[in-house]
């Protein structure tokens, strides 16, 4: 092994429960990927950690088996020309950076008040960005749900945005865009941030591409996943080398994951673009929920509440079901409205066929 | 007119219908003949009233550049275009289904063309046909009486196209933009990054290519988990070792994002026939925005 932390390392045995078990999860997360881009991501880690396995470990695996996913994603998803390469690679490789910058301030936190102090800080970053970010994204979902979801209108911000010429100015032509790179810095840093932050980046990345950007939410999804793509290979690049990766955790929620990304992948091409919003924003404020739940815990810890151990124990386990209650409502929002849309426009061929 | 024989398949706004025509025509086998007087005809074919360009290719797809040159030409000279896919070889046995392919894929394209021209205010119809190059060009000028200039796709021979066409012929080339030398045909479909042309393949194939890669697959785990203790040793050493677990996610992500891939498809699920139209649509909205007229004008000032 390599260094002193993958020493002390214990990579457990698997047995055919958790072997099916991770198959599901990676299934089911990577359908949510495929989806919105990115999200799936964030109940293998404390799923993992359920199993026995060490955090470390858990987030090294987690973050192998995320980039190849998000690299058969993206070829699914260009192949129906909604990525766009040029925006991904850009954001990718500041969000790169974002990621060092993440983990220095995570750093800084653990070695300032410890490990509670940090998680403190994760759960509350995750309760924040996904309120503020969740909502907006869920009012704009529904406002375009109420006005029949075809139209797609330009974000003010963005617009705005892309009239100032301020060099280098950047031309993206699957996104149909123009803008300058100084726009593009700050949602890939933030994005590279969640990232080594929450492990899903794309709770910033996909709106921020949207909102601030100025691309589609089915454009913005897809390229989040060549931003997965390059945020997750340098991460496990930096884990194996330190020898974290289990491979076998890694290649059963493969497994399972490439079937759902696929599939999620294809379920972009059926449904109208707020879908994508509604899904994400309905995730994201689940996960909000869950994660709000986690802090007393926490709070505790530091001895700033005083919570009964019962109720911090109850409330935990909440916290875990309620995030994986998340992902499985987004999926089945994702299955559900996929097959109906399928159905639909089969039966519509049926009828100009016999007309 | 009293002369047609054979069979035109009008697949233009969503319906079709059968004409007859001159010459010899190659029936499809999907053709049921009957013979129409040509009032109708001309009544039905909405494209006998306007000034139209005939696009032809004798291919099952256009590319997109082409589409969009001929969709430009027929908005400024405000023409209606007509697409002809030409079966050069209807007869050619090869295996019983290649005119159901050829079809369903002429069926695609023509969708996605007629949205790119709906996206700029052009009429546009598709028709499929069989036969002679020359043959359909005259065929089908004489038929829909204002066709003002045909276009060829890559891959016709203008002078096979010309010699028996009464209307002026054009064939389109694709250039490169930076030396300016023509552009093979088998290359210009590479012209538009991120969109590959349209492929139509039998679920038959995909489910053969499901079992090889499955197969590849199930190989890939046999050798990781029968032989977890060893992999479990070196790939967990770090430093250049770190090399390994990428490289056999990479190799895994190829055999089994294959499998995965062809499996939905084996299954019929696939993505929505409309996906590229929506991304056609977006782009297309932004090509309707007016320049601003900057000409100078003569002003009469008293």
């Amino acid at each position: 092994m390599h260094g002193p932390i993958a020493e002390t390392i214990q990579f457990i045995d698997l047995n055919f429960a958790s072997i099916v078990f991770l198959i599901i999860v990676g299934f089911v997360g990577g359908l949510v990927s495929g989806f919105i881009g990115s999200g799936g991501a964030f109940v293998l880690t404390p799923a993992m950690m359920s199993m026995g396995v060490p955090g470390t470990v858990a987030v090294a695996s987690n973050m192998c088996h995320k980039f190849p996913k998000a690299l058969v994603g993206s070829i699914k998803r260009y192949r129906y020309g909604q990525v766009d390469i040029k925006l991904g690679l850009i954001m990718g490789v500041f969000a790169e950076i974002g990621v060092q910058v993440g983990i220095m301030v995570q750093k800084n936190i653990l070695d300032r008040w410890g490990e509670a102090g940090s998680n403190l800080y994760v759960s509350v970053c995750f309760v924040s960005v996904l309120v503020i970010v969740g909502s907006f994204v869920l009012r704009d979902a529904l406002k375009l749900r109420k006005a029949g979801g075809d139209g797609w209108v330009k974000p003010r911000l963005a617009a705005r945005l892309q009239q100032i010429e301020l060099w280098p100015m950047m031309t993206f032509k699957r996104a149909n865009l123009r803008i300058s790179v100084w726009f593009i810095l700050p949602v890939a840093l933030a994005t590279g941030m969640l990232a080594a932050t929450i492990a899903v980046g794309g709770f910033i990345g996909v709106p921020g591409l949207m909102y601030i950007i100025g691309a589609t939410s089915i454009i913005a999804s897809a390229t989040e996943l060549v931003v997965a793509f390059v945020m997750g290979l340098g991460g496990t690049l930096i884990w194996a080398f330190y020898g974290m990766v289990d491979i076998r955790l890694t290649l059963l929620i493969l497994g399972g994951s490439l079937f759902g990304v696929q599939l999620g992948a294809i379920g972009t091409t059926y449904v109208k673009d707020y879908m994508i919003k509604y899904v994400m924003a309905t995730i994201m404020l689940i996960v909000a929920v869950s994660r709000f739940l986690a802090i007393p815990r926490y709070l505790n810890q530091l001895e700033v509440t005083s919570f009964t151990a019962g109720s911090v124990r109850l409330m935990s386990q909440m916290s875990f079901y309620i995030m994986c209650f998340a992902l499985l409502t987004g999926a089945f929002i994702i299955l559900f409205n996929m097959f109906k849309a399928r159905s639909e426009e089969n039966a519509l061929i049926m009828a100009r066929a016999e007309a | 007119m009293e002369r047609m024989l054979g069979e035109i398949k009008m697949i233009g706004q969503g319906k079709s219908w059968l004409m007859e025509k001159t010459m010899h025509g190659k029936v499809t086998r999907r053709t049921v003949l009957q013979r129409t007087e040509p009032s109708d005809m001309l009544q039905h074919c909405s494209l006998a009233k306007r000034s139209c360009i005939l696009l032809v290719t004798a291919n099952s797809q256009l590319e997109p550049p082409v589409m969009d040159y001929t969709v430009s030409v027929a908005d400024r000279m405000n023409c209606k275009v007509l697409a002809t896919y030409v079966h050069t070889q209807p007869l050619f046995w090869q295996g019983g289904t290649q005119q159901d392919l050829f079809t369903a894929a002429i069926e695609q394209n023509g969708a996605a063309f007629k949205e790119k021209a709906a996206a700029r205010g052009v009429e546009f119809e598709f028709v499929e046909e069989s036969g002679r190059i020359s043959q359909v060009i005259s065929r089908l000028c004489r038929i829909v009486k204002r066709v003002e200039f045909v276009l060829l796709d890559q891959g016709i021979k203008i002078e096979e196209a010309a010699s028996a066409s009464p209307v002026p012929v054009f064939n389109i080339v694709c250039t490169d933009a930076r030396t300016g030398r023509m552009i093979p045909h088998h290359q210009a479909k590479k012209i538009l990054k991120g969109e590959k042309p349209m492929k139509v393949t039998s679920r038959k194939s995909h489910f053969w290519q499901t079992i090889l890669f499955g197969a590849m697959t199930a190989v890939f785990y046999a050798a990781v988990f029968s032989n977890a203790d060893f992999i479990m040793k070196y790939f967990t050493k770090g430093g250049l070792f770190a090399l390994l677990p990428v490289a056999t996610v990479f190799a895994f992500s190829y055999a089994h994002g294959s499998f995965t891939s062809n499996f939905w498809s084996a299954l019929g699920i696939e993505g929505s026939k409309g996906a590229t139209l929506k991304q056609t649509r977006t782009v297309e909205k932004r090509s309707e925005e007016k320049r601003p007229d900057t000409r100078p004008r003569l002003r009469a000032d008293a």
